[in-house]
């Protein structure tokens, strides 16, 4: 009874303290995820995942990756990617919508199984769950608007005359903060790039598949442009910590990639130029 | 018989005895007047003979029953103590009519719930026909579908009178039914209840109306302290009194 | 706007009414059971001050005044009004999950929209439950007690007198509160449930914006018919002060 009121308070500090982190960045010695540290999943996460006959995904709508077509069908590189791992595990693969913000308690929670979903492996990642290997090459952009853009290319603007929106805590603001630029850290990469549109940022800096989905034609950002790569990284699916679920996604994503299924769905939903042979 | 007797009724507020050894008694027709200054219990004890307020010990009876005995548990059984009730109608200093109910329902709105409980099945028209008479005896009869708040605290209080004699109760209560009006309406409602006593109602009235004591009823009980300090006919009680603190108290009355 | 984005708001709009419907039909007679329950004088020390005077020791004072039900409703209320409703939707979503290794909820979306309604419910119960309390002390005693000496019960008294002059004073808070309740709605997406603001959210992935910002309009209308609705009620009281 105590163990568990200690339990509630514990969990109630550590909400407190993720939300007051969100606009830190992780501390440089949690780089690496430490093995001791992790918790072990007590039984085989296969197992208790074949003996429930579904395999729960969490996805948020991010096309082309994961995305509903009009009869409401998960689909998308990831999705199907994640198809064929559940075939081979011999279950169904349910996708459920989350709360991207709260993924990690997703995974530990146990209300879902698995994060497929463009993830790029960041130290939160690393840290809070097991990623697989990466299977996407995912970079981040600086975004501007077309006439700075065109100032940036004539060279009149320099890249540290911006200071970028970022979504606090991802990839984009370790790459801006590694370019040596200051932030405004804001709650979505969404919000960063509305930021931008608004005039309330000069820039952002966000994912290369977001923002060539998000900008251009018949967005409402068609004024914004990829103006410069800051940094190239890897998309991971992820697992809960010790899981055994991982390494047999690993396999799973070198088998597809070696028999071509890999490259034949990327090609079909245009992003063949991003896939990274599994290693 | 008389028809009420109180003996020895005791009441505490924690450690502050606010009765006393309050013994009388009320025959039939009679109109006994309750005096004395704020505080000194005569509230207090009409809300113990209305179940308002439990006394500590003492016993009620009306026609000889005992309705309560401090002794006798059985005698303060909540289902019962509403019907026992009814044996007294109650008319509140701040009249306490229920603002959303105009005059008449009001008054037919206890007799209908009554009558309702007990499964004869309220026969409405009959009900609404003695409500509107009683409010014709109060001399409402043009203010029968009026709310409360469109009427005068005299009006108010004549509702609040025709709502306790709905219940035909064998004793009317006043407490102090005059002391919330403006001093040009408590002629109308003093005349209201000095018909009921030519009519021979059966009345306990607190009161601080000396002169309306004096000529309504039939037995004064002067109060102080929590102690009946004199009783007996409005002749002695209160032109004649023979206890110093009732003299002393009438003469803050005296003009 | 095209069709889809129409479709798809009015989705998620279809979601927050069902949020704040299914959520007042319980809360509004829970909240009133609450309120009652609050007002228990149930003391089961009261013994210790039998035969004792005002000069008993503190303790004894102290604990026969204790009253259990009416402490723990405190601590429920306080708990509950104490914490953002942001925090009790990730603890009764997550909690049994991180905390006990047993996610309750199930994995499909069924589970997280039952949390969502028990986190509302539990919610709106306590801070409707301080207004009725309020209501209930805001009636005259004296209404109780006219009602008594006329021989009615308790529950006649509750229900033919006492109700209704709560409700016409309540009406202001609780209709406050209620339009409160439509707006937090919007909090269910914490824990991905699609009601409107995420439906619109959803956009901004394909670069459109307007969407977003359109939900206001659906919110607006909502609340002016709400508002129009408790117009009405509290002139339909107004017959009496």
């Amino acid at each position: 009874m105590k163990k568990r009121t200690l339990a509630l308070l514990g969990l109630v500090a550590a909400l407190a303290i993720s939300l007051a982190g969100c606009t830190d960045k992780a501390p440089q010695d949690t780089e690496t995820p430490d093995p001791t540290g992790s918790t072990p999943v007590a039984e085989s996460d296969i197992a208790y995942i074949q003996s429930k006959g579904t395999l729960v995904v969490g996805v948020t709508d991010y096309p082309p990756l994961d995305y509903q077509d009009e009869s409401g069908e998960w689909v998308g590189f990831d999705a199907d990617m994640c198809r064929a791992v559940a075939e081979a595990l011999g279950v169904e693969c349910e996708f459920v919508s989350i709360n991207w913000n709260n993924k990690l308690m997703e995974l530990e929670g146990k209300s879902i199984d698995v994060i497929w979903n463009g993830m790029t492996l960041t130290d939160e990642v690393a840290n809070g769950s097991s990623p697989t290997i990466g299977y996407l090459s995912n970079g981040q952009v600086l975004v501007l608007k077309a006439e700075n853009a065109a100032k940036f290319e004539a060279g009149e603007l320099a890249l540290a005359d911006f200071t970028p929106a970022v979504e606090a805590g991802s990839s984009g603001e370790k790459a801006a903060a590694a370019a040596g630029l200051s932030c405004v850290p804001v709650e979505a990469q969404v919000d960063a790039l509305m930021e931008v549109a608004a005039g309330t940022s000069d820039s952002c800096v966000i994912d290369t598949l977001l923002a060539n989905v998000s900008t251009g034609e018949g967005t409402d950002y068609a004024d914004l442009v990829i103006a410069a790569d800051l940094e190239v990284e890897m998309d991971v699916a992820a697992c809960r910590k010790g899981s055994d679920l991982t390494e047999f996604i690993n396999e799973q994503m070198v088998t597809l990639y070696e028999n071509g299924t890999t490259l034949q769905l990327a090609e079909q939903y245009g992003i063949a130029d991003m896939v990274v042979k599994p290693e | 018989m008389a028809l009420l007797e109180v003996e020895n009724i005791e009441k505490h507020f924690g450690r502050t005895r606010v009765l006393e050894n309050i013994s009388f008694q009320l025959d039939q027709g009679q109109a006994l007047a309750i005096i004395g200054s704020s505080g000194s219990g005569k509230t207090t004890l009409l809300r113990c003979l209305n179940f308002l307020e439990k006394p500590d010990s003492g016993i009620i009876r009306v026609q000889g029953k005992p309705l309560f005995d401090a002794n006798d548990p059985a005698t303060q059984r909540e289902a019962e103590i509403r019907r026992k009730r009814l044996h007294f109608g109650m008319v509140f200093q701040s009249f306490n009519l229920f603002p959303q109910y105009t005059a008449l329902q009001n008054v037919t709105l206890a007799p209908e719930l009554l009558a309702k409980e007990q499964g004869s099945g309220p026969d409405k028209a009959a009900i609404a026909e003695e409500g509107r008479r009683l409010l014709a005896q109060m001399g409402l009869a043009d203010r029968a579908d009026h709310y409360p708040h469109q009427l005068s605290g005299g009006q108010q209080q004549r509702v609040a009178i025709a709502r306790a004699l709905a219940m035909h109760p064998d004793i009317l209560c006043f407490d102090e039914p005059t002391s919330a009006l403006d001093p040009e309406l408590t002629g109308e409602v003093l005349k209201v209840i000095r018909s009921l006593a030519d009519q021979n109602t059966t009345m306990v009235i607190v009161t601080h109306e000396m002169a309306f004591a004096r000529d309504v009823a039939d037995q004064v009980i002067f109060m102080d302290g929590g102690v009946i300090v004199e009783q007996g006919p409005p002749e002695q009680v209160i032109c004649n009194p023979k206890e110093e603190r009732t003299r002393q108290f009438l003469s803050r009355y005296a003009r | 706007m095209s069709s889809t984005i129409i479709q798809a708001l009015n989705s998620g709009f279809v979601t927050s009414i069902q949020i704040f419907g299914i959520t007042l039909l319980f809360s509004l007679p829970l909240g009133l059971l609450l309120a009652v329950i609050s007002r228990s004088r149930w003391a089961p020390f009261r013994f210790l001050m039998r035969g004792q005077g005002e000069d008993a020791p503190r303790w004894r004072k102290v604990l026969a005044a204790f009253r259990p039900v009416k402490f723990i409703v405190d601590v429920v209320v306080w708990v509950i009004r104490g914490t953002p409703l942001v925090l009790q939707l990730l603890v009764i979503y997550y909690g049994p999950g991180l905390i006990f290794d047993q996610n309750i909820w199930g994995s499909g979306y069924q589970g997280r929209y039952i949390a969502v309604l028990a986190a509302f419910v539990i919610n709106y119960t306590c801070y409707f439950s301080v207004i009725y309390r309020g209501g209930i002390e805001s009636v005259p005693v004296g209404q109780r007690e006219a009602g008594e000496v006329l021989g009615m019960t308790k529950r006649q008294i509750f229900f033919k007198v006492t109700l209704l002059q709560m409700i016409k004073r309540i009406l202001p808070p609780m209709s406050n509160e209620i339009i409160t309740l439509v707006k937090d709605t919007s909090l269910a997406r914490v824990i991905a449930v699609g009601e409107i603001i995420k439906a619109g959210e959803n956009f901004l992935r394909q670069g459109i914006i307007t969407p977003l910002f359109f939900t206001g309009v659906y919110f607006l209308v909502f609340v002016g018919i709400l508002t129009l609705f408790f117009g009405y009620l509290e002139r339909r009281l107004n017959y009496f002060k």
